[in-house]
């Protein structure tokens, strides 16, 4: 066994001596059925009687529907119904989302609003059989001209997307802290770059599921699929369908997958109003892959930025403005807008930065919808930031990592409110700045960077930093919406039953989705009570039996579960120490839980185990004390500490604990292809204590991959038309094997003081810093050319073309 | 009305005989009409992987493949890999060391290609995993934790060879 970091945290709240289990490599819980094929997923389910779901879409981006005919559908065997825009539009209202007002309805009603919208769904015996009805629904359209710029559209031109409304943007806010304009005229220098980030998204191997059920006799509702949290799809139907919450259960399955996406909230209400057609039968949707990258509302942050930053001679910045314009496609759906005003939890980075200006906006054109992706638009948010500092010390004359170091946020200075509000909660910048130049031997790789430039090759280094909130409260949301969000708690819960055997069962919110949860709390509560992990079992509550909790969203499983964990443990321990206290014959007051043992305080050898007092209490009623009824459970509900709404200047404390990451890159552009090679990859992490280091890794690992992709190859495109282009994994190319360099991996560890166990949230990791590093070492590799990429993904074409641009330019 | 035709295969060892459309998957039909649904389906255009099962010993994609092409073939699913009395395959206990898996949704079609690579080679190099794996997607690993796994599996079984050839 590793040394275990919880040993040197004098604040621990496990009562063990020696923790066996948190901070170590324990198997997961869901690994045999996942690796035996034996996990129920969503598609696996069946019901008796089910019947197959099928949508067809509008081929154009933005058309009036003049009339559907059904007829020849409907006629087809084996169809059970064929659900149309009118019939949905009667029966709920659009499809909600922050800012209010910005969706349109679950099928297309009048007009279709992008390329793959849903126009109309049938059900049928087989999805064989549902498609070919497909086929048979002949809808006339009368093609409108598309918004696809988002520029003319942020500037008023062009058609608007949504009827009822005289504009196409949809969100626009401008936010300052601290004196930007003094410090913008008092500044040595000024660097400013335009750029371009394309919209991309999460793509799970497992497409969206849902298995919906009318009940026409009880007026009721049910779910099941791969709905990544009940009560994050819950308003999405009480709001559209206008049931109460008690007239709708959903169920969850394993996720294959989310990153954001599963909520597809437009998909869960239009399937519940297909089930309302079918008298009682269930009818199941398993998306296709097509339909999930042109058809779900799952793209993310297609930004167009203009930024600047202040910088004095020494290289201290002083003030940084970015404006940053998001093309949102059609609708503001759900909760999705929340990322083009997520940078202000974290603006400044690891950097005491005093001074800031966020200009945001979100606009709609005729494209696919936004929706969440891992890091909730931050990635884009370090790609820009980072590359402002590598300008300015290109320009001072600096060393890159010098320039960071100098602005760094120091050790002595946490917690540290960074001018919009939020509060870091801990770390060691410098001190993972060292690490990294130390294992990476920068100086030596500067040398080698050096000879290669002088044989011609384009070599090119970063070293790049970010920090990862783990979770943003809701007071976020707050900043779309006051009316629906003025509300501080972001509640995850747990119920918490143990048996007369000291065996227990956890009860969470939310099913598996690889990040490993369900494990984390097997290893914290076997720890607490000290059994043995295979005595600590992890069930899935649905909707109705739930406690109120948000699930995997926003790094914040370690953090907010963690709590919830840790806190049900605390209760649970409280009330059989009542019972144990009885059993003593001691003042409950002088007894405590201490490895896996009640004893009363100054006289360790009168003790009784944990099981012992759980068995008398549920044996014993006549020995309860007054107030203590005879069953082992409880239940707790962990919000964020300290969270506060957003004044009026968009300060708040957003987040609880701040992940530090600092990476270095090292690679070669191909001068004839424009091809990228890493050569070297390094990266230092910080987030605290690792519940388990194994699944931690994997995070991380996962999460760079995807920042690859987005740094290097992932992209939606579309043509004038506002038809996409990349609609297969052909066109959309997600990095293989092929592509992921090893990396070098360092950790630090700085606990969190203000979690249960000093852990920190992860889960969105290295998709914030990859992006950035990559960008940042291939400007520099560019750079002796005079050449400056600021587009991402930096596809071998777009760097090619400059290089041709440049070579011809006189 | 769709023709249907009879496909009789032989899947982890088992006879298995179902009617079925002759325009139906192998995918379709060994998750619908069998009940295997251990295979999963994450592109159904023949990129991703997921879907991968063994045909006579080598890896194929099930759902770029028609049900009626599999008539008379010996097949190997995820199902096929572990003992009835719950004792992992070595594969698939070392993803499960290695922690090779995280949603687990890409999992089965990349322990069937690794079945097929440490058939034919026992002891792979790093460049022939990943050129085995190449195609694969997986989304949530980056795949550095799979690679180690199979090094793992393969360092294993090739130990539990030479045990069984010393006997
Ligand atoms: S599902 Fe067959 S390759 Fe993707
Ligand atoms: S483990 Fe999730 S896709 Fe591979």
């Amino acid at each position: 066994m590793n040394a275990n970091p919880l040993s040197e945290l004098p604040q621990h709240q496990l009562p063990i001596s020696q923790p066996r289990y948190v901070g170590q490599d324990v198997p997961r819980i869901e690994d045999p059925l996942l690796l035996t094929g034996r996990a129920e997923f969503g598609d696996n389910i069946h019901k008796t009687g089910m019947l197959h779901a099928a949508i067809l879409r509008s081929p154009y981006a933005h058309a009036r529907i003049r009339g559907i005919d059904t007829s020849r559908a409907e006629a087809l065997p084996g169809v059970a119904a064929v659900l149309v825009g009118a019939e949905v539009k009667a029966q709920s209202r659009p499809v909600f989302g922050i800012p209010e007002g910005w969706t349109g309805h679950a099928l297309a009603v009048e007009k279709t609003h992008w390329a793959g919208e849903p126009v109309a769904i049938v059900a049928a015996e087989d999805r064989y059989v549902a498609e070919d009805a497909l086929e048979l629904i002949e809808v006339d359209y009368e093609p409108l001209e598309p918004m696809v710029n988002a520029l003319e559209a942020a500037d008023g031109k062009g058609p608007v997307v949504l009827e009822g409304k005289d504009t196409n943007v949809m969100y626009a806010r401008k936010f300052t802290f601290g004196d930007v304009d003094t410090a913008f005229a008092e500044a040595d220098l000024v660097v400013n770059e335009d750029s371009r980030w394309h919209r991309s998204a999460g793509n799970p191997i497992e497409t969206c599921v849902c298995i919906a059920r009318w009940d026409p006799f009880d007026q009721s509702l049910t779910l099941e699929g791969s709905h990544r949290s009940p009560l994050l799809v819950m308003p999405a139907l009480v709001g559209a369908l206008g049931l109460s919450p008690t007239q709708i259960r959903i169920y969850t399955s394993p996720l294959g997958g989310s990153f954001g996406v599963k909520t597809f909230a437009r998909y869960v209400i239009l399937l519940s109003l297909l089930a309302k057609k079918l008298g009682g039968r269930p009818v199941k949707w398993t998306e296709d892959r097509i339909e999930h990258l042109a058809g779900n509302s799952s793209h993310a942050w297609d930004r167009h930025h203009n930024a600047a930053m202040a910088v004095r001679q020494d290289g201290t910045i002083t003030a940084v403005r970015i404006r940053a314009m998001d093309d949102f496609g059609a609708f503001g759906e759900w909760l999705g807008v929340g990322q083009i005003v997520k940078p202000i939890t974290i603006f400044p980075g690891c950097y005491r930065i005093p001074a800031y200006e966020y200009d945001c906006a979100a606009v709609l054109t005729n494209k696919v919808p936004q929706g969440p992706y891992r890091g909730f638009g931050l990635p884009s948010h370090y790609w820009v930031l980072e590359q402002l500092v590598d300008l300015a010390a290109e320009k001072l004359g600096m060393d890159r990592a010098e320039i960071r170091r100098k602005n760094f946020i120091r050790r002595d200075e946490f917690p540290y409110t960074i001018p919009s509000g939020n509060v870091y909660d801990s770390g060691d910048y410098e001190a993972g700045l060292d690490l990294l130049l130390e294992k990476a031997d920068y100086a030596a790789l500067k040398e080698q960077q050096a000879a290669a430039r002088k044989q011609g090759r384009l070599v090119g280094l970063s070293v790049v930093t970010s920090i990862e909130p783990g979770l943003t409260g809701t007071p976020m949301l707050g900043l779309l919406s006051p009316r629906m969000f003025s509300r501080t708690s972001s509640p995850e819960g747990m119920a918490l039953r143990m048996d007369g055997f000291g065996k227990m069962i956890a009860q969470v919110g939310f099913p598996w989705g690889g990040q490993s949860q369900h494990t984390f709390v097997r290893q914290i509560l076997a720890d607490y009570f000290a059994v043995k992990a295979e005595d600590v079992q992890v069930v899935v509550a649905d909707s109705s039996t739930m406690q109120p909790g948000m699930g995997p969203v926003s790094s914040r499983i370690a953090v907010a579960l963690g709590g919830a964990v840790v806190g049900a443990a605390k209760l649970l321990a409280e009330k059989l120490g009542r019972v144990a206290a009885v059993m003593l014959e001691a003042d409950p007051g002088d007894v405590e839980l201490k490895d896996g043992a009640f004893q009363v305080r100054g006289a360790p050898a009168r003790s009784a185990p944990v099981p012992q007092v759980a068995g008398f209490m549920l044996a014993r009623a006549d020995k309860l004390p007054e107030g203590v009824d005879g069953n082992p459970e409880v239940s707790f509900v962990w919000n964020p500490p300290d969270h506060y709404l957003a004044d009026e200047q968009g300060r708040s404390h957003y987040g609880v604990t701040a992940t530090s990451a600092v990476h270095l890159c090292m690679l070669e552009v191909d001068h004839g292809t424009g091809q990228v090679e890493i050569l070297r990859y390094v990266m230092v992490d910080d987030c605290g204590v690792r519940l388990n280091p194994s699944v931690v890794r994997g995070q991380l690992l996962g999460s760079l991959a995807q920042g690859l992709g987005n740094a290097l190859y992932e992209e939606y495109v579309y043509d004038d038309q506002g038809q996409l282009l990349t609609t297969t994994y052909m066109d959309y190319l997600m990095p293989t094997v092929m592509e992921v360099p090893v990396v070098e991996e360092y950790e630090q560890c700085t606990p969190s003081p203000v979690t249960s166990l000093g852990q920190k949230g992860v889960g969105e990791g290295a998709l914030h810093t990859t992006p950035a590093a990559v960008r940042c070492a291939i400007n520099d590799a560019l750079h002796p050319l005079g050449v400056h990429i600021a587009e991402a993904p930096a596809t071998p074409f777009r760097i090619w073309s400059a290089l041709q641009a440049a070579a011809t330019s006189p | 009305m769709a023709v249907r035709q009879t496909v009789r295969v032989r899947v982890n060892g088992l006879e298995r005989v179902a009617e079925t459309d002759v325009r139906r998957t192998l995918v379709d039909f060994l998750r619908e009409d069998l009940g295997l649904t251990g295979t999963h389906v994450g592109c159904e255009h023949g990129v991703c992987g997921a879907c991968t099962v063994l045909m006579g010993g080598q890896a194929v994609r099930a759902c770029i493949m028609l049900a009626v092409q599999a008539d008379g073939a010996e097949l190997l699913t995820v199902e096929g890999l572990a003992s009835p009395d719950g004792t992992l395959h070595p594969i698939q206990e070392a993803f499960r060391e290695k922690h090779g898996l995280q949603c687990g949704f890409c999992t089965p079609g990349i322990l069937m290609t690794t079945c097929e690579l440490l058939a034919s080679t026992p002891s792979p190099s790093t460049e022939e995993i990943k050129d085995w794996l190449s195609g694969h997607l997986c989304r949530c690993t980056g795949y550095q934790q799979i690679i180690e796994s199979i090094q793992l599996a393969a360092t294993r079984m090739a130990s539990d060879q030479m045990v069984l050839s010393a006997q």
